[in-house]
């Protein structure tokens, strides 16, 4: 008898996800973290969502998962970004009051059912003949568990850095997992590092604020959760303000006391996202950059300044930080930081995030080399549903890159790889016209639902909605104008909901993100039809499927490097094989017929026709 | 598909089979160095020679017998066009020596291979792309020298160079919209402004390549030439004198005299396609007057109409088309106005030439232009085209989640010839071209 089914490791925003779809679906499970008072923590800026990440968000929770609603409870400002570059591609995005969330966050597990809370640092893994059996932690326990779920974030071998100083923590204050990194080497996992870094918090006191432009935020709420329909929360401004020529000499004159270009910090940083460093060297034209100045929380000093990510030493933090309008007299309170940990090639898992070298282990978050709180809950909540998944003995439930944003970051994970921290982007999802932040319930709830990942409340509110978009859509139809139906009106893009809206009043009876949502279908549909038909390319060589046991060593004349790289990834479709970097068109067309002739065979001893 | 394999060992004459002074006969597969040293008198020379090396020496029946003096280039496996272990014979092209060379080539266990297997193997070996591979294709099938030259020239990748021009630029555009989509309008203000001059001059250099899909179908299948005129205009003396000119060979001659004869020849490098018709003439007579309705036919699908007229009895054409030149025959009896030949004494041959030579070539691309020859690449640029074309035409108040729509797909299409383009690609250029992030 095991102590645990499953045994979550980390309480940051995968393990969170991982550890409450573990629970969903009735599994005794265990999350043990180094600290219960860390759960949740939004260590870097005090937001949720964003382009592509906003939609990541809403597929959590169209799938069951907490961060939608997490966030809702706790935030303090929205907005809807991008409206002005198409609707398609808007997505919502939250300021959090950062203690509120996690504290929140902790009390939602504390409170679910079949998960119980443990504080220790897991140090070493148990395995017997392949498979994962539990987990040794510092204080010396052994816990067994049927499944593991691993989420470390930034804590494994983490490593922080400001200036010349270095601490082996895993955030500012908090020490780093030492142990579990070099035990997953010993064990043969693909180990490597990885580093990125946060700015400095300053009291909110210190500041110029009429030095600043404000940002505030929208007066239309959207709720993340599809379980909410509407949010009253108190709002905050944010704050916009810009480096100049003075700040870029000060930190060009002290280049050379960052550890990142000293040469002391190995792991790579991402480029979506660079050190104001970073930025004054690459872009040296740039007279000024943008700095967006955000409150941490309703009841707290401490403001972010988001854009001056930095690991220079402190004092030349502060001296330029205060050539910037508004913070000339700022006094910091957390100083900014880099953090370096160790990360685990994300090539050696199967798409359902178990790993390939031990059954049963599943990882998921920023230990697969992502970056952000989205990516880390998106793969946690796939990890724990899978990992449940596989004790039930059933099939892993693996999205595609054409249904969710979800599909895409595991596709291009344990397809591609990554070689620095990886960020969700609109531009990776190759069909995004389809994936909305708002029709996330209707890609993705059913799907969730049938495989027992979320209550069957959440698909009758779908169906509700589904009912109601109905309802709109006969509506418009019935209006007429210049001898057209309200339906043709819509592809017209002068004419919008809120224009038909005013002449048949029982459209006002349904709530605006309904209208909103049926006005996008309707005015999208031609572009959405352009995109099916590439879809179903796409599908095609998806649906071609390589087994399990397919041996490359038979196909003869691949290249070597196509070889291993097609032996160690194992795509399960030529589609994936595909995408693998390096592996050429001739070699797929090899595989290709290789399969084909390999199904042949295959049919002609079992003697049935073709 | 076809049944093509790899590895196998196969042969195939790389040059004409024709007499001539010399003839290359390629192989390719496992161990066809060892299969080849069982049938060449120097067995250990061969069999320790480096790659890329030349051999010297006999090639031999089983029996010991000699076939023909060769020299044999050795290819290691890797390093020939195919990517596998191969070697070149060259020989003395004369027909019964090759025969036999080949028949020893099979003792030994080659096969032959497949149209287009060499060219197939490399390509699966990833020793060219696509394009090049179409243009190897088209090397062996060339009907004349300029063609050749064409083919060549795209081989060296000028085609490729051009779309390259064209991918980069649709990389830059679609890197600029992306930005404005990965990236929040606080973060990224400035609009985005639709590339005018750069979509047009895309769209301008795409419709050029495509209409040399045309003229180059000229070098290709050779221009139709259709020999007309009444009977005893002299179309057949013309038509023998070409043949005899330009060392023509007669293909296929379907139906009668009465209908009509194809050959092939080349008339200063254009490959042409000449058709003596049958004369046309009123007719009871059942079968020629189902001749006269296949030669005109023919006529109306002609690229250019040699309208023969006899200088003794002048009847010039009913009906005057734009692709006809009219010629008086025998210019050694009565010379007249005009375009006048002699197919007996050669007289005004060369000025017919020039004739022919201009004709063909008007509208045609100059040499050095560059040409597009396949089916795959004419429809791929054809559909990059149309796609950018759509994308001038939208409002410019589209928003920039349907242009994007847009250029990627026209990035696709030309993706298809060029090589796909990576959405990591799309990231690395969004990246060095745009301070981003917060």
């Amino acid at each position: 008898m095991k102590d645990y089914d499953i045994i979550v490791i980390g309480g940051g925003h995968a393990g969170i996800e991982a550890a409450s779809a573990a629970a969903r679906q009735g599994f005794s499970t265990l999350m043990i973290t180094q600290s219960i008072d860390a759960i949740g923590r939004l260590s870097c800026n005090p937001a949720i969502g964003g382009l592509a990440k906003g939609n990541l968000v809403r597929e959590i929770d169209a799938l069951g998962g907490e961060m939608g609603r997490l966030i809702d409870m706790s935030q303090i400002q929205f907005r809807m970004l991008n409206k002005s570059r198409g609707p398609a591609v808007q997505a919502p995005r939250a300021q959090a009051d950062k203690f509120t969330y996690s504290r929140n966050a902790k009390e939602l597990m504390e409170h679910t059912k079949n998960l119980e809370l443990f504080m220790d640092t897991v140090v070493d893994l148990l395995t017997e003949d392949g498979k994962i059996i539990g987990v040794v932690t510092e204080r010396g326990w052994k816990i067994s568990s049927r499944a593991v779920v691993l989420t470390t974030g930034t804590f494994m071998e983490g490593r922080i850095f400001i200036g010349e100083y270095d601490a082996p923590c895993g955030r500012l204050g908090e020490m780093a997992a030492q142990g579990l990194g070099k035990a997953l080497r010993e064990k043969g996992f693909d180990v490597g590092r990885m580093k990125t870094g946060t700015p400095a918090r300053v009291a909110a006191s210190s500041l110029d604020f009429d030095e600043m432009e404000i940002q505030p935020g929208d007066e239309e709420i959207v709720p993340f959760s599809f379980m909410n329909d509407e949010i009253d929360r108190p709002q905050r401004n944010c704050y916009i303000t810009y480096t100049n020529e003075e700040t870029h000499k000060i930190i060009r004159e002290n280049m050379h006391r960052s550890p990142l270009y000293g040469g002391k910090i190995v792991g790579k940083g991402p480029r979506y996202c660079p050190s104001i460093e970073d930025k004054v060297v690459r872009f040296p034209d740039r007279e000024r950059h943008q700095i967006f100045v955000e409150p941490e929380g309703i009841n707290t000093e401490e403001m972010y300044l988001n854009g001056l990510s930095s690991s220079l030493p402190e004092e030349v933090q502060r001296k330029f930080m205060r050539t910037l309008p508004g913070l000339r007299h700022c006094e910091i309170m957390r100083p900014a930081y880099a953090v370096e940990y160790d990360y685990l090639n994300p090539q050696e898992l199967l798409p359902s995030l178990e790993s390939k070298h031990l059954e049963n282990l599943f990882i998921a978050g920023q230990t697969n080399g992502t970056s952000g709180y989205e990516e880390a809950a998106a793969q946690g909540l796939m990890a724990g549903l899978n990992a449940g998944l596989k004790l039930r003995g059933e099939k892993p439930l693996i999205l595609s890159r054409t249904e969710a944003y979800i599909g895409v970051l595991i596709d291009d994970l344990v397809t591609k790889g990554t070689k620095e921290p990886y960020r969700m982007f609109t531009s990776r999802a190759e069909y995004r016209l389809s994936l909305r932040h708002d029709n996330a319930d209707q890609r993705l709830t059913r799907k969730a639902y049938e495989k027992g990942a979320c209550d069957k409340e959440r698909l009758e509110r779908l169906e509700e909605k589904l009912i109601a978009m109905e309802c709109v859509r006969e509506l418009v139809k019935s209006y007429k104008e210049r001898g057209k139906n309200g339906l043709a009106l819509l592809k017209e893009p002068e004419i919008t909901m809120d224009y038909i809206s005013e002449h048949v009043e029982k459209l006002k009876e349904y709530p605006s993100q309904i209208r909103s949502e049926v006005e996008l279908d309707i005015k999208y549909s031609g572009y959405l039809k352009r995109q099916e038909m590439e879809v179903e390319r796409f599908m095609k060589n998806e649906s071609i499927l390589i087994p399990d046991d397919f041996d490359y060593d038979t196909l003869e004349g691949l290249s070597t490097e196509s070889r291993e790289k097609l032996k160690s990834i194992r795509p399960h479709s030529v589609g994936q094989a595909q995408r693998i970097s390096g592996v050429r068109v001739s070699d797929i067309a090899l595989l290709m017929m290789g399969l084909k002739s390999n199904r042949r065979a295959k049919e002609s001893e079992d003697g049935s026709p073709e | 598909m076809e049944a093509y394999t790899t590895d196998e060992p196969i042969y195939a004459l790389a040059t004409a089979f024709a007499p001539s002074a010399l003839s290359v006969i390629r192989t390719s597969g496992d161990d066809c160095i060892q299969m080849i040293s069982r049938i060449f008198s120097s067995k250990k020379r061969l069999m320790d020679a480096k790659s890329k090396t030349l051999v010297h020496g006999y090639l031999e029946t089983l029996e010991g017998e000699r076939i023909d003096e060769v020299v044999l280039s050795v290819y290691r496996k890797g390093q020939g066009y195919t990517g596998e272990e191969a070697v070149e014979i060259s020989a003395h092209g004369s027909l019964s020596g090759l025969k036999r060379i080949f028949r020893a080539l099979e003792e030994v266990g080659f096969r032959k291979a497949k149209r287009g297997e060499f060219t197939f193997r490399a390509f699966m070996h990833g020793r060219m792309d696509l394009t090049q591979a179409e243009a190897v294709e088209e090397i062996i099938s060339s009907k004349s020298e300029l063609s050749q030259a064409k083919a060549l020239d795209r081989l060296e990748g000028r085609l490729r160079s051009r779309l390259e021009e064209y991918r980069e630029k649709l990389i830059y555009i679609l890197s600029s919209l992306e930005v404005q989509l990965d990236y929040a309008e606080d973060e990224i203000p400035e609009d985005w402004i639709f590339p005018e001059d750069d979509v047009d001059e895309m769209i301008l250099g795409l419709e050029r390549l495509l209409s040399s899909y045309d003229s180059s179908r000229l070098y290709r299948e050779g221009a139709k030439i259709v020999l007309a005129g009444s009977t005893n205009a002299g179309k057949s003396s013309l038509f023998n004198l070409l043949m005899k000119e330009n060392r023509a060979i007669v293909s296929s001659i379907p139906g009668t005299t009465r209908d009509y004869i194809e050959a092939w020849s080349n008339i200063r490098g254009i490959p042409v396609r000449l058709f003596d018709t049958a004369g046309l003439r009123e007719s009871e007579d059942e079968v020629e007057s189902e001749g006269i309705k296949r030669s005109e036919k023919l006529m109306d699908e002609a690229d250019l109409i040699l309208f023969l007229v006899d200088p003794l009895d002048p009847k010039l054409p009913e009906k005057k088309r734009g692709n006809m030149i009219v010629i008086y025959s025998k210019s050694d009896i009565e010379k007249r106005d005009g375009l006048s030949i002699s197919s007996e004494t050669g007289d005004g041959i060369e000025e017919l030439f020039d004739k022919i030579e201009d004709f063909l070539s008007k509208g045609a691309t100059e040499l050095d232009e560059i040409v597009i020859d396949s089916e795959r690449q004419k429809e791929d640029i054809a559909s990059t085209l149309e796609t950018l074309r759509t994308v001038r035409d939208l409002r410019r108040d589209t928003s920039v989640d349907v242009y994007a729509l847009y250029f990627q797909s026209a990035l696709e299409t030309i993706g298809a010839i060029t090589g796909e383009v990576t959405n990591e690609e799309l990231l690395d250029t969004l990246f060095s071209k745009f301070c981003v992030g917060k």
